[in-house]
């Protein structure tokens, strides 16, 4: 279940709070690194909502992520709609393809699910990639940033916009913790830890496993139209099954179910890659063996394993919060 | 009409390589509920063995022997490593670290054998075209076609009429049961994914001549060989046979017939199967 602990509130206060005082002092590029980061902590934190906490392990965020970036794209750069129209519309279609995805899916589980996300993902990808009105397979370039000279903000300067990113990441991460904290967000991890029960209760449970799947596509789709906004550009690589394994990557590598640990997995795995990549063409297959190393070792990610050493210094009580079935299993075969 | 033909064969091709690939992994799936994200990275492993051993030995023969072999090996080294440790640890974690693995041998191909495209040559036994039905079409693929059916009578009779094969079914079926009347399943299982290996090797070197060797090829067919094991149903060899054919001839066919459509119908079909069927068309369990 979880809990906002004074641990998670610090952990994100000082995580966002870093990146922005980053951006502040970096240059032009590092504050690309920034928004990168804060694109891929709102597309985190939507796969945690259903994967961490729902236990639906989803292959297709890749896709609610490029749904939202096409439908901002498509209606600022084509039909030049005005963007502060477009984000809202955007983020409703990330929901309503997350709606669609969640309450076709709600039957299936395990593996089944796995591949069926996989294959609406894979449809949504195909659909866009040979579809030349889009753009197909060169993309889509001509986007426009949001216009916020009413407040006396300029969004096309690297900082301004930086620093708005990382306003919507702590939104994101705002909106997904009061989810996980309402009755709704209770009843969907209570789905998760014993579906049967919750039917018994007489739970209409495709409900709950939709409207989560609703609302992580909205976040997903607010992601995109951050992707969208800061490079100008859109291509259909955002959607393949590819960007949402790298999501899951990041999300496991951070702290599955946490809310806090991708977070953090965003900012590390942005700010290696691009340090890794300077140093070696080779940066998947350290990602790869840093991958494998921490499902192997009890897949706590890192934010986890922070939260573990901190528990344990304060109280030797376990710590409070439960962990999903996975782990369990996982731990008894260790 | 010599259109059609010329169709159906291609189909056909594309068919028999899918089956070489799905039957691994939907044995390995059925009997322990194992799910190998890397089953398409061996495939890729297959293909570049294939063109060493061609290099070291100047024959085509001495890769296709070579490449089952050595992804065999590797398979087992995986499987003493890695895929133990793994099995009962469900299936998210079996995505992580199969997906984990499909890096580290990217790169790993990326490393030993370069960027760039290799190719390997058909062999010389089957070089040219050859008349069939009216119509000349490449000898290779016809003995693709050929080795492909050869395997699935092979596997039938392996399954159908064999202990080993009662076995394997039995473990499918119920693995519980299966090893309270003293079945050995965890070696079954590692002899399954020896095999399953093999297969994805020789699928490799077979494909190699025909497409070309890149370290991208095993994610490529990842995705149509998934499709055609969750389609066809877990653990079965029917089902691994309808889906296969189902998948290569849509995808053949539909990029004919309906070039837009073509890919987003195999994903179509898969959503439907697993909205109406969710155990797939030939379920392994009954």
């Amino acid at each position: 279940m979880f809990f906002q602990t004074r641990i998670k509130t610090a952990a994100i206060v000082i995580l966002l709070g870093g990146l922005a005082i980053y951006a502040s002092f970096a240059g032009y590029y590092g504050r690309e690194l920034v928004i990168d980061a804060a694109a891929l902590i709102i597309l985190a934190i939507s796969l945690d909502l259903v994967a961490g906490y729902g236990g639906m392990v989803s292959l297709c965020h890749g896709a609610l992520f490029g749904v939202g970036a096409y439908v901002f794209a498509s209606m600022t750069a084509i039909l030049g709609v005005n963007p502060w129209l477009a984000l809202p519309v955007a983020v409703c279609a990330g929901a309503l393809f997350g709606f669609v995805v969640g309450a076709v899916t709600a039957r299936t589980s395990g593996i089944f699910f796995i591949m069926a996300t996989l294959a609406f993902g894979e449809m949504a990808y195909v659909y866009i990639f040979e579809n030349r009105a889009l753009g197909g397979d060169d993309g889509m370039s001509g986007v426009v940033r949001l216009d916020a000279s009413w407040l006396g903000v300029d969004l096309n300067n690297s900082l301004t916009f930086a620093i708005f990113a990382i306003v919507l990441a702590a939104i994101a991460y705002v909106i997904a913790a009061f989810v996980l904290r309402s009755a709704f967000g209770r009843t969907l991890v209570g789905i998760h830890s014993n579906e049967q029960r919750m039917r018994a209760l007489g739970l209409n449970v495709w409900r709950y496993k939709a409207g989560a799947f609703a609302i992580s596509g909205a976040l997903a789709g607010l992601a995109g139209t951050v992707a969208a906004q800061q490079t100008m550009f859109v291509s259909p690589q955002m959607l393949s099954w590819v960007t949402s394994g790298e999501t899951l990557v990041v999300v496991i590598l951070g702290g599955l179910g946490t809310l806090v640990g991708p977070a953090v997995g965003a900012v590390l795995v942005t700010f290696l890659e691009h340090q890794l990549s300077n140093l070696t063409a080779y940066w998947h297959m350290m990602m790869g063996l840093v991958l494998i190393l921490v499902v192997l070792l009890g897949n706590r990610g890192a934010y986890g394993l922070l939260e573990d050493w901190l528990s344990r210094k304060r109280k030797p009580v376990p710590k409070q919060e439960p962990e999903p079935q996975i782990k369990q299993q996982d731990r008894a075969h260790a | 009409m010599s259109f059609w033909i010329v169709q159906t064969l291609n189909g056909l091709q594309l068919s028999m390589l899918l089956f070489l690939l799905s039957i691994g992994l939907t044995v390995i799936f059925g009997l322990m509920h194992f799910v190998n994200l890397a089953h398409g990275a061996l495939y890729a492993l297959g293909a570049y063995v294939g063109v060493s051993a061609f290099v070291a030995t100047g024959y085509y023969w001495g890769a296709f022997v070579a490449a089952p072999v050595g992804v065999a090996l590797a398979g087992i080294f995986l499987y003493l490593t890695l895929i133990r440790r793994m099995r009962d640890a469900g299936p998210m974690n079996q995505v992580l670290v199969t997906f984990g693995l499909i890096f580290v041998l990217h790169d790993l191909f990326r490393i030993v054998w370069g960027d760039y495209a290799l190719s390997l040559p058909e062999p010389a036994l089957f070089t040219g075209r050859t008349a069939l039905l009216g119509v000349e079409y490449p000898t290779y693929r016809l003995f693709v076609i050929g080795l492909g059916l050869s395997v699935m009578a092979g596997l039938w009779v392996l399954f159908a009429k064999t202990q080993i094969g009662a076995m394997i079914r039995a473990s499918v079926d119920n693995s519980d049961m299966a090893s309270c009347l003293g079945i050995n399943v965890d070696r079954l299982f590692f002899l399954v994914f020896c095999l399953g290996c093999a297969l994805a090797g020789l699928a490799g070197v077979v494909a190699a001549p025909v497409l070309s060797v890149t370290p991208q090829m095993g994610t490529q067919i990842l995705i149509p060989t998934l499709i055609v094991v969750v389609i066809g149903g877990l653990g079965s060899l029917r089902g691994a046979i309808a889906g296969s054919l189902l998948v290569g001839f849509l995808q053949t066919f539909g990029a004919v017939i309906a070039p837009q459509l073509a890919s987003v119908t195999i994903y179509a079909l898969l959503a439907a199967v697993l909205i109406f069927r969710p155990a797939g068309l030939f379920p392994a369990k009954g």
